[in-house]
């Protein structure tokens, strides 16, 4: 098979070593001192180990270092895995392993190059080599970007070919039968006369053995696993409230804390009084940190009693206070100054606008919250010897490294047990809160301090998705699109959310145009270009970044031309669509939900709406009714192409997920700022979906795209510019800001 | 105060005014309730006491009056309760921390209408919110525990 | 088992949902000192209680959705959210019982801000006929005159109704900076014994 000569340049190699009482393979690489990637890299045939699968006396241990924040990934991890390995699910225990550079994250960094997704020519892919090796220096365990499949596809299914056949070749020198004649089944090597030698009893053998090196991935057509429906791992205890998130870990001996920062984020504390709160109930000590206070008690919510009651003075914000100062911020950068990127520009745009009847239109998307259900939490014990930190995280290795600095210790006596995680859509790519743990832990040395963040506290100082600004300007001719010119402006998420960690990003930010540079239409002038804006408030990675508010700008926009055309929405996005995967996936809805025009009868309409992000062409259509009592969603259909979908289930559910979440903050969520203090503080008036307003949601799977990709990100983009345009086939009226509710009731 | 959890007797010295979800999770280690809002809009926190749902996070622990069930006593990973096993027919859940709730206002439901209506479900339901959105899971799940009971 | 959470509902509609936690004096006025004019001055006092989301919020009709509206809400008035129905039993006993969220609340406690409102009592919607969300000032008045609407209550009746129910007790001191009812319950108390006392007059007589 092929594949042995690609896998063998790009060093995907395993060792093993004896642990205690068993053998991990590639577990070795832990205990070596990050040594230099690129040298491993480019000396072919060693290095850049692949430690995921575990076996001890205990069992079988696979390591899946992307966390999940519900996700399902670490029940896909281990399916590959346990694909290649031949164990099934319910024989193998699950971890996410401990922070280590053999852990970077290949795919996330693809994704940061400048070159569309459907571009697979040979200078992209040399760029995306490049950025593989920039990650090899950072070392950024990461879990974000979509990227736990597409970057763990290949090294994880041979982790587990390399497990099994050293498991093979330790079973066939000890018992002396060749390894031809062994296979493998349910974790064991089962000999020529039907005996089973459990991967468990071979252990110690493997480990004194070499590795095998040479492995044959096996066809998807043999897969046992993958691609099939799964029972995801931790159903059970999710459906029993058994599970342990973060926020419910206990450490004997911990104390509970909370905190009252200042509510203009990243604000100064210039004094406070602790006096009403030291006389409550439970509350132990108020320690001052940085930006605030945190309070220990005997329990959280002594803490938050307490943290509410310290009396503060605090600094102003460091970024304009009031929320029209933003905007106007993003309308001033419409300038060549502030231009960052312009990777689209097709034909001659400004030829094809002169004279012609130029439809302009902007659009605008707020500032948004993670909020996930799980307010964020960590324990920090700190001792002389060593750091411990439970926390749900999506960068544990930036947490260990800050919190080295913090206590002055080496990161290697920096412990970091990641936590399962209710929720983040990119909340957890932060690490304020460990950090202010382990400011408490530092003052309490040797007592566990758990910090548990309020909703409110947590609502204030989630750091936002960024707000954008849309500037469109287009033409039609003969019933076409003829072109399409789009600015957008918004302070770079990379800037920002990079700074906090202490690191540069040169060049421009793709997140600025992402959703929108890239997207497969051959409208014959057509530019794209991104404009920086000044760094605002701090902002964040929300799920799906750039392309969250950038799908629904650059759509929204190209159906406000189709219309303008007179052509059909669904035809002419298909007629103007040249990557093949996209088209189909467009073809799809229209297929599903009988798609014959934007019109459905009195108060009745559809829209649909295209994004491809993350490399992953989205395709949905809603359908509304405008009744009496306002706008009612009643139903979506959705085609996406992920390459090769692992789970169907796991699928249909982030995808029906990504719709949901997509079309609830487009119809009611923003967070808005007054005197530097964010207003929205809780669920009351930043509520997403409930139930009754969840339409019912047909998913569709195509797999006809040539490499595979994450599927939790890009059903959001299409949602809120396919509801955008249903209403506005509805009932005339064209929506060009989010939150819609500002404009139209719903049901 | 005394109060009964899932059948056993506790005796807790705290702040009448303390919620009875932080009693549950942080004086007695019972953490299926889960802290969401603090403020009866996200329904993470639902429990029964004496059988009906109520938001643990707004009942203060000096007016507790009745026995309170929590999704630990509704049923065990060994012994489900109908409306658990429904929801790991259906693996409804993403990250799965909204759904104790979901589960404990859907087990109360069905008690007092075995047979639900969409419509039904969904006015009980839309006072439990699910970020990752499993909503329509949940309203498959609902209908299969009480297809499920009725056949017990 | 079903059977007993039918009685836990019975038990709830049956509970009194009053409780005496107000000082609140009840002085009749002799029949007749009140003029009509200064009778029909005192209904624009109660009318502008009756009208005011803290209060009307909940005198829903047979939609049996309480309302959103008011200060502490801004912009147009919706329903209830959460898609709320407290159903005909008006205590959310066919859907979601209302004190699932508005929970039982005698210990006084901090009444947190945007949280379900809580009283010593089992929270509900008044009485489907005393509907007062959207209604004019003739059709109210006309309504708490009519014992086949107001609950066969003379108006003294109205008033002992006053002191004792706390959940209107609560419209006049709700907390977490939302906006009470106008006047105080006394002076409201006040104004429904004079406009008692002047022969409960409504602009339309």
């Amino acid at each position: 098979m092929s594949r042995v000569g690609k896998i063998a340049r790009r060093t995907f190699l395993v060792g093993s070593a004896a642990i205690a009482g068993g053998v991990a393979f590639g577990y070795y690489m832990y205990k070596r001192p990050a040594k230099n990637p690129l040298l491993d890299d480019l000396a072919a045939g060693e290095a850049a180990l692949t430690p995921y699968v575990m076996i001890n006396a205990e069992g079988i241990t696979l390591i899946t270092p992307r966390a999940d924040s519900g996700q399902g990934v670490y029940s896909v991890q281990a399916a590959m895995i346990a694909e290649e390995l031949d164990v099934d699910l319910d024989q193998v225990k699950v971890d996410p392993g401990p922070p280590s550079p053999a852990y970077y994250n290949t795919a996330l960094a693809e994704e940061a190059a400048p070159f569309r997704p459907t571009n697979e020519g040979f200078t992209a892919e040399s760029a995306r080599g490049m950025m593989d090796v920039l990650m090899k220096f950072l070392g950024m365990q990461v879990t974000g970007g979509s990227t736990t499949v597409p970057d763990g596809y290949e090294k994880l299914r041979i982790a587990g070919a390399v497990a099994r056949e050293t498991l093979k070749a330790a079973a066939a020198a000890e018992t002396g039968v060749p390894v031809s004649q062994l296979k493998t089944e349910r974790g064991a090597v089962i000999l020529p006369d039907g005996t089973a030698r459990n991967y468990v009893d071979l252990a110690a053998k493997a480990a004194e053995i070499d590795p095998v090196e040479k492995v044959v991935l096996r066809d998807p057509s043999e897969w046992r696993l993958m691609g099939k429906p799964m029972m995801r791992h931790d159903i059970l205890a999710k459906s029993t409230g058994t599970l342990t998130y973060g926020i419910d870990a206990k450490i004997d001996g911990m104390v509970h804390a909370a905190i009252k920062l200042n509510p203009r984020q990243g604000g100064a504390m210039i004094s406070y009084d602790d006096s009403a709160a030291l006389a409550l109930p439970g509350v132990q000590k108020v320690i001052p940190i940085k930006g605030g206070v945190g309070v220990i008690a005997s329990n959280t919510w002594y803490a938050i009693q307490g943290a509410e009651a310290v009396a503060c003075d605090w600094g102003p914000a460091p970024f304009p206070p009031e929320q029209a100062q933003h905007w106007e911020a993003l309308a001033s950068s419409f300038t060549a100054e502030a231009q960052d990127s312009q990777q689209r520009n097709d034909g001659d745009v400004e030829a094809a606008l002169e004279g012609a009847q130029v439809i302009e239109a902007e659009y605008r998307a707020p500032y948004l919250a993670h909020a996930p259900l799980e307010p964020i939490s960590a324990i920090v014990q700190v001792t002389d010897e060593r750091v411990d930190i439970w926390t749900g995280t999506q960068i544990p290795r930036f947490v260990q490294s800050n919190v080295a600095k913090m206590t002055g210790l080496d990161a290697d006596n920096v412990h970091v047990h990641v936590m399962m995680m209710g929720g983040s859509f990119g909340h957890r790519l932060e690490d304020e809160v460990v950090k202010q743990a382990t400011e408490l832990a530092i003052a309490m040395k040797g007592t566990p301090v758990k910090l548990t963040y309020s909703r409110e506290e947590d609502m204030i100082h989630d750091f936002a998705r960024q707000i954008a600004m849309g500037r469109g300007r287009g033409a039609v001719k003969d019933g076409k699109v003829h072109a399409f010119d789009l600015g957008i402006a918004m302070p770079s998420v990379v800037v920002s959310q990079l700074g906090r960690q202490g690191l540069n990003m040169p060049g421009p930010d793709t997140q600025i145009v992402a959703g929108a540079w890239e997207q497969p239409f051959a409208i014959p002038n057509y530019r794209v270009t991104g404009y920086r804006a000044p760094q605002l408030a701090p902002i964040s990675s929300w799920r799906s970044v750039g392309a969250s508010s950038n799908g629904f700008l650059h759509d929204g926009f190209l159906d406000e031309l189709i219309h303008a055309a007179g052509a059909d929405p669904m035809v002419e996005r298909i007629r103007l669509c040249w990557h093949e995967p996209s088209r189909k996936v467009l073809q799809a809805v229209k297929e599903m939900s009988g798609w014959d025009g934007f019109e459905m009868g009195e108060n009745r309409g559809r829209g649909v709406a295209f994004t491809l992000s993350f490399g992953v062409p989205v395709a949905e259509v809603v359908e509304v009714t405008n009744t009496d009592r306002g706008i009612k969603i009643d139903k979506v259909y959705v085609a996406a192409d992920v390459g090769k979908i692992v789970d169907p289930i796991n699928f249909d559910n982030l995808v029906k997920g990504g719709v949901i979440w997509g079309l609830g903050h487009a119809i009611n969520c923003e967070i808005t700022y007054t005197d530097g203090i964010v207003d929205q503080t809780n669920f009351h008036v930043y509520e997403g979906l409930r139930m009754y307003q969840s339409p019912q949601i047909e998913v569709q799977g195509l797999e006809n795209a040539s490499k595979i990709r994450g599927i939790g990100e890009p059903p959001v983009p299409p949602a809120a510019p396919a509801l955008a345009n249903a209403i506005f086939a509805a009932t005339g009226q064209r929506l060009r800001e989010m939150p819609f509710n500002k404009f139209i009731d719903f049901v | 105060m005394k109060l009964n959890v899932n059948g056993a007797d506790h005796e807790v010295d705290v702040d009448p005014n303390m919620p009875l979800l932080w009693v549950l999770r942080d004086e007695l280690g019972i953490t299926g309730p889960k802290y969401g809002c603090g403020i009866a809009q996200c329904g993470a926190c639902t429990v029964h006491i004496d059988g009906q749902a109520v938001r643990s996070c707004q009942v203060a622990i000096g007016d507790l009056q009745g026995d309170v069930t929590t999704i630990e006593g509704l049923g065990t990973p060994d012994a489900l309760h109908a409306v658990q096993a429904a929801w790991v027919e259906h693996q409804v859940a993403q990250c799965g921390y909204c759904q104790s709730g979901q589960i404990m206002q859907a087990a109360a439901m069905l008690e007092l209408n075995p047979e639900p209506t969409d419509a039904d479900i969904d006015a009980v339901m839309s006072g439990n919110l699910c970020r990752c959105g499993t909503y329509p899971r949940i309203r498959a799940a609902v209908k299969t525990a009480a297809a499920n009971l009725k056949g017990a | 088992m079903r059977i007993m959470h039918l009685g836990v509902i019975a038990a709830l509609l049956s509970t009194p949902i009053w409780a005496a936690d107000t000082e609140i004096e009840i002085t009749p006025l002799p029949e007749g000192s009140v003029n009509s004019e200064d009778g029909l001055a005192a209904w624009d006092r109660i009318y502008q209680v009756t009208s005011h989301p803290r209060c009307s919020n909940c005198h829903v009709g047979a939609s049996n959705v309480p309302m959103w509206s008011g200060p502490s809400y801004g912009g147009k008035p919706r329903p209830h959210g959460m898609n709320v129905n407290a159903g005909e039993s008006r205590i959310g006993a066919e859907y979601v019982l209302c004190s699932t969220c508005h929970a039982y609340r005698e210990v006084t406690g901090t009444r947190l801000p945007h949280a379900a409102p809580q009283v010593a009592a089992d929270w509900r919607l008044a009485p489907v006929e005393a509907e007062w969300f959207g209604k004019s000032s003739d059709y109210i008045c006309a309504q708490l005159r009519d014992p086949a609407r107001n609950g066969d209550r003379s108006y003294l009746d109205v008033a002992a109704h006053l002191e004792h129910d706390v959940i209107l007790h609560w419209a006049w001191d709700p907390g977490a900076k939302r906006e009470p009812a106008p006047f105080s319950l006394q002076e409201h108390v006040n104004d429904i014994l004079a406009w008692g006392a002047a022969g409960m007059p409504c602009a339309t007589d």
